[in-house]
């Protein structure tokens, strides 16, 4: 139960996160069939719990702890 | 020295690898390698899996959609798998610019037999100018995304090494995801930088990391 709502925790991070890109934003990410996801197609596989979205969560997630473990401390 | 290209271009995604990858082709002309272009319908399994046992390239660069398992060429037909015919890699280097294959397949490739299998852990990301009439000739964004890349099989292609090449390769992605994160030139830039850090986190290399094709 816990583990779910952690789950949700990241998955409303994430979306908030990709909110405040313009709507222009494009990306070809994983199997996208060959074209560019807008940012509310991203959104939406986020929503849907689909393999993109997760892979989209996991993306995000891993860039936020690189702060964290100054990855991108840009020395 | 012999280097194998394999560049479809039959969707927009293909299309921008196949642009980039133009010049590597003029690079490795130029520099005096035999050097086999397939590009378009001609990356297909038959013509590509032909080539590689006739011709036993040093260098392949693959440029495709895939999967951990797969390395895919013209409209996604498959060319090599781990479970099919891993062993065509054999003694050769391989830069594959395609989804997730250095997952499974470089693994698998290197254990019977490829020198090195350079690619990506998990999936490759491509950003696109938002101006939709951009090509890739004047897109900004994508340049960022692909530029590491081409730095990449430039430098295996003037015969440094294995290791020296994936390095400079990081070193350029990170630069680029510095200058996302900071420039104010487009307000859109912020947004695509954990993307491309994605593809600094995933860019791996099996087998020998002295490699190259001068040995």
């Amino acid at each position: 139960m816990k583990n779910r709502h952690i789950e949700e925790i990241k998955k409303q991070i994430v979306i908030e996160r990709l909110r405040q890109a313009p709507p222009s934003v494009k990306i070809s990410f994983g199997n996208s069939n060959g074209g560019f996801m807008s940012r509310d197609q991203m959104i939406e596989q986020v929503e849907k719990d689909t393999e993109i979205g997760k892979k989209i969560i996991k993306i995000q997630l891993e860039y936020l702890r690189s702060f964290k473990g100054n990855t991108l401390d840009g020395d | 020295m012999c280097v194998l290209f394999s560049r479809p271009a039959d969707d927009i995604t293909m299309n921008y690898l196949h642009y980039f990858s133009k010049e590597l082709v003029h690079l490795s002309n130029s520099l005096g390698h035999k050097t086999i272009n397939k590009e378009k319908d001609r990356a297909n399994r038959k013509e590509i899996i032909s080539l590689i046992k006739k011709q036993e390239p040093n260098l392949i660069m693959f440029n495709g959609h895939g999967s951990p398992n797969e390395i895919c060429g013209h409209k996604q037909e498959v060319i090599v798998s781990s479970d099919d015919n891993p062993e065509i890699l054999k003694d050769t280097i391989i830069y594959s610019l395609s989804c997730a294959s250095a997952a499974i397949l470089g693994k698998k490739a290197v254990d019977v037999g490829a020198v090195s299998f350079i690619g990506y852990g998990q999936d490759f990301a491509l950003g696109k100018d938002p101006d939709s009439e951009a090509s890739p000739r004047h897109d900004k964004i994508a340049k960022l995304f692909l530029e590491p890349s081409n730095l990449l099989f430039s430098s295996l292609i003037q015969g440094k090494d294995v290791k020296s090449s994936v390095e400079k390769a990081k070193a350029k992605m990170m630069e680029n995801v510095w200058y996302l994160n900071t420039t104010k030139s487009f307000t859109e830039a912020i947004y695509y930088a954990p993307f491309l850090f994605s593809n600094y986190i995933g860019l791996v290399a099996h087998g020998n990391q002295r490699a190259s094709i001068e040995k």
